[in-house]
């Protein structure tokens, strides 16, 4: 019986050992994320044109060279737009502090209340909640062109008058790469360690990939 | 004559504070506004020690020409909120309002809240009995 020891000793590690192997061979694997889904492949996306808080274009190409986290809604909102327009300032005290971070990503806040929503109530606005932040509205016909590529929602709902209404919107931040493609998305509860690190895997990642 | 008359209504009704009920509103706590946020959100936890359920109906602030009671709730990816008429508080429960759920709807008031102030709020309950709570003025929870 005895004899049979080293054998099957060796039975049990060649598995192992083949498996170290063909990890070390392949390419990386997709990191394991607390929070964010990665599109199967990152999603090109189409031209748009808005406008930012100081009245200028906002564009695809603002949106290549840098990592950019985006989140949908408007000022006018309470509850759901301070908590994550906070949070997301959370997370970028969070990548500063880090120090394997040169290029911090950018955020922006879409305004799909356009109506409401000026670029000097937005530049105010966003800038409260971290000094970086971009405020970016537009032609509703051109939020939409870039909502709709996105899987991005929003209606107005029903308020006590004409300028006094309130929006229904989708609450995930989404990820685009350096290469303005659609890459990741982080759905509701939001927890700024949990981006923070998701967002640190995922660019380690498309680096080691390229 | 109006803020007078809010301190007058809140000195005569905070002596009825729970007296029966036993209720508890405590960690209020509102949302610093944004330059420019029309809209400020207030968030408490409602604790309800006795025997029979409570029903919030109503809550004033002196600081604030209205105050609503609201939900927010994401459904399928997409935040909404809802109005909420009453709340029902359960004996030997609580209800936290807090950020992402219930709150506290007020729209902002011509001067500017800043962290550090404190405001009223003064609950209203279904027995007509009214819980009055100060609430402190922070840029987050």
């Amino acid at each position: 019986m005895s004899n049979y020891r080293p054998l099957l000793l060796l039975a049990r590690i060649i598995p192992l050992l083949l498996a170290a192997a063909l990890l070390a061979c392949s390419s990386p694997q997709p990191p394991q994320l607390q929070q964010a889904t990665l599109l199967p492949s990152p999603k090109p996306v189409a031209a748009f044109n808005l406008i930012n808080a100081k009245g200028e274009p906002f564009t695809l190409e603002n949106l290549k060279g840098h990592w950019t986290f985006a989140f949908f809604g408007y000022t006018h909102c309470p509850d759901v737009c301070p908590t994550a327009l906070g949070m997301l300032g959370q997370v970028m005290h969070k990548l500063k502090d880090s120090d394997h971070l040169d290029n911090l990503p950018q955020v922006v806040f879409v305004s799909v209340d356009p109506q409401r929503d000026t670029p000097e109530v937005l530049a105010r606005y966003v800038t409260y909640f971290y000094p970086d932040f971009i405020g970016v509205s537009g032609d509703p016909a051109e939020i939409l062109s870039l909502t709709r590529q996105l899987g991005i929602l929003y209606m107005r709902t029903a308020g006590g008058g004409d300028n006094d209404y309130l929006i229904d919107h989708s609450a995930a931040i989404i990820l685009f790469d350096p290469d303005g493609r659609f890459h990741a998305l982080f759905n509701v509860p939001h927890d700024p360690d949990k981006i923070a690190s998701d967002f640190l895997l995922i660019k380690a990642y498309y680096e080691a990939t390229r | 004559m109006k803020p007078l008359l809010s301190a007058l209504l809140l000195t005569l009704l905070t002596p009825l504070a729970g007296a029966d009920t036993g209720l508890v509103v405590d960690r209020a706590w509102v949302r610093e506004a944004p330059p420019g946020a029309s809209m400020m959100a207030a968030y408490l936890v409602i604790s309800n020690p006795g025997n029979s359920d409570a029903t919030l109906v109503a809550v004033d602030s002196p600081a604030f020409a209205r105050v609503m009671l609201h939900k927010s709730e994401t459904v399928d990816g997409v935040a909404r909120m809802v109005h909420l008429d009453s709340l029902l508080i359960p004996a030997h429960g609580s209800v936290t309002l807090e950020p992402g759920s219930y709150h506290l709807m007020m729209p902002a008031p011509q001067t500017r809240l800043r962290e550090g102030d404190q405001v009223k709020f003064l609950l209203h309950f279904a027995d007509n009995s009214s819980v009055a709570v100060t609430a402190d003025v922070r840029k987050k929870p």
